[in-house]
């Protein structure tokens, strides 16, 4: 069908099922401004890995009774490991001073601790900081190594924290993708009814099934469409009044960047539409048999 | 132009068949009334045309084509092969007349320029040309019917189909649509008329087939809305083919013949109360 007749179909409908249609748009906005959410929040995560990543190292404490060769043997092992980039070897003392300087907010648990205490250690850069696991698994245990700590590990409350905000905001955009698809269901099967006509003379002088669906589906793209780039404004919005405006005087992390922002809103736009679509095409099988 | 080979149509609701081993041939060119009882099965035998119902059993070929084989997405050909108009119109109110007939073309993806040059045309040939920029709630029921007409025969298919197109029409109206189809009829349009309507049938004196629940009970070329003479059962029509010869045309019977087409169609003013003038069918090269 020409572009002029179908947009002519396509505004007749939209126009005779407006209350509808922006009910549609609503839910498709909230939906996708909750997977658009979810986006950020994994942008933000990765912002802070990033940042957070090139800082951290794989501590390998040595026990007291360590022989040089069993040091010497850990070393060159440890050299020739291609997932390590960098051994750095602390002795005790040096072990004790970072100590001292990390926690000189808190007197009370410092003075709990004396030189002697700390065991020496190497400190290992790892090539991909996020594959510590194996280095861990790889050392935990050998001759003069008391234990492997990963200080990565000490970020995982954050990052559970950020996972549960990310898992939240994704858990209702898929209760709000069911609402859609609830709305855009009934959106389609009072539109099938309203068009019931045009329908029947369609199929009458031989239409096409693809002609007979496009308004239908065009429709439902549309709402998507919309609260795609409604989504998006709120995305713009967030980083602009709550990001930007709140979080960033008070958060000691960098935060995410607009190009975050610009990807998760353009995932948004898109999956708005051909979301809308493919449901608009499920309930077309239910609604409209040709 | 149409075959049916022993067609059965079961509805999966009812308790007995809507058609019971239907055969006949209808050639390209003809005009055939079909004629029977409400619920006789006429309703039924152009949806089988139509594809909107497939035969329970037996063969239901249109342009040599197997209906019931025709695959789903092919269907749309067919229904551009066959035009169809009904006893309500089908008009979409929110549409200009012009914009009724364009939306038939619209639809199946013809160019503008076709279009434009088409709609006129067919106003022209139903003769309402001046009602293009009409409502179809501002014309009367007769005239709502020529722009079904339009409709259906704007896009040029072989066969139209037409299911008691004057049923909702007074006497004079009627035959002014009756007119209006022979005027297609004559353009080269195989045309399949079912109908009520005696006095047209009687008119027209144009191949008559009957249905008696279901079953094909005439077959008979001039024939008129009631039998003449007794006639048994119809004999599927196995030699007939296109402009086959009239068999047992003297005795007004045809028994599975193709009746004798175009001929003698002047002779037919005065019928349907009031209408006396011989036809003047306006048709002005819109046809071809
Ligand atoms: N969709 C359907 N489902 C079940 N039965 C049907 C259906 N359509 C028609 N029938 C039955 O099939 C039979 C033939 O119906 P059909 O509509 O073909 O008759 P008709 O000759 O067109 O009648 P009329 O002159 O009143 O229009 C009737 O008994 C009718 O009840
Ligand atoms: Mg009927």
């Amino acid at each position: 069908m020409r572009p002029a007749p179908l947009a002519s179909l396509l505004w007749t409908g939209l126009r005779r099922n407006l209350a509808m249609t922006a009910a549609v748009i609503v839910t498709v906005t909230i939906c996708l401004a909750m997977l658009g959410a979810g986006l950020l929040l994994r942008a933000q995560v990765h912002t802070v890995d990033d940042y957070l990543l090139g800082q951290l190292e794989v501590v390998v404490d040595l026990t007291d009774e360590i022989t040089p060769a069993q040091r010497t043997a850990l070393e060159t092992e440890m050299h020739r490991d291609p997932a390590i980039v960098g051994v750095r070897y602390e002795s005790g003392r040096q072990v004790y001073d970072r100590f001292r300087r990390d926690f000189h907010d808190s007197p009370d648990v410092v003075a709990g601790v004396r030189p002697g205490d700390l065991p020496a250690a190497l400190r290992l850069t790892l090539a991909d900081p996020r594959a510590s696991g194996d280095i861990v698994v790889t050392y935990t245990g050998q001759d003069g190594v008391e234990a492997v700590r990963d200080q990565r590990a000490l970020l995982d409350p954050l990052y559970r924290f950020l996972d549960a905000f990310t898992i939240g905001a994704f858990a209702l955009a898929a209760v709000q993708a069911l609402a859609s698809f609830a709305l855009i269901y009934t959106m389609i099967r009072i539109s099938a009814h309203g068009r019931r006509r045009e329908t029947a003379v369609m199929k009458l002088v031989g239409a096409s099934n693809g002609t007979i669906r496009a308004p239908f589906m065009l429709e439902s793209a549309i709402a998507g469409l919309v609260g795609g780039l409604l989504a998006g404004g709120l995305l713009v919005a967030a980083k602009v009044f709550l990001v930007d405006g709140q979080f960033a005087r008070q958060s000691t992390f960098p935060l995410f960047g607009w190009s975050a922002v610009w990807e998760s809103g353009a995932v948004v736009v898109a999956v708005g539409i051909l979301a809308a679509a493919a449901m608009a095409s499920l309930a077309l099988h239910r609604h409209l048999r040709v | 132009m149409i075959v049916l080979d022993a067609v059965s149509k079961w509805y999966p609701t009812g308790d007995r068949p809507a058609l019971a081993d239907v055969s006949a041939e209808i050639g390209t060119g003809e005009f055939v009334f079909l004629v029977g009882p409400s619920g006789s099965g006429k309703s039924t035998l152009l949806r089988l045309l139509l594809r909107e119902e497939r035969a329970s059993a037996g063969q239901v070929l249109v342009a040599g084509r197997d209906v019931a084989r025709i695959p789903d997405r092919r269907v749309p050909r067919l229904r551009r092969a066959v035009g169809c108009v009904f006893q309500d119109f089908r008009l979409l109110p929110n549409r200009t007349v012009a914009a009724n007939v364009a939306f038939a073309l619209d639809v199946v993806g013809r160019p503008r320029h076709v279009v434009r040059s088409v709609v006129p045309e067919a106003l022209e040939l139903v003769g309402l040309r001046e009602a293009a920029q009409r409502y179809p709630d501002e014309l009367s029921g007769g005239e709502q019917q020529r722009v079904a007409i339009a409709r259906a025969f704007v896009g040029r298919p072989r066969v139209l189909l037409a299911d008691e197109p004057t049923g909702n029409l007074d006497p004079a109206t009627s035959l002014e649509i009756m007119k209006l189809l022979d005027t297609i009829h004559r353009a080269g349009t195989t045309v399949l008329m079912a109908t009520h309507n005696a006095s047209l049938v009687d008119a027209m004196r144009r191949r008559v087939l009957e249905l008696g629940d279901g079953v094909l009970i005439r077959d008979e070329a001039d024939g008129r809305y009631d039998q003449t003479v007794p006639q048994p059962i119809a004999v599927p029509a196995q030699s007939a083919g296109d402009g086959g010869v009239d068999s047992g045309v003297d005795s007004g019977i045809g028994i599975g013949g193709i009746g004798g087409i175009g001929i003698g169609i002047g002779g037919i003013g005065g019928v349907g109360g009031g209408v006396s003038s011989p036809w003047a069918p306006p048709v002005r090269g819109a046809v071809g």
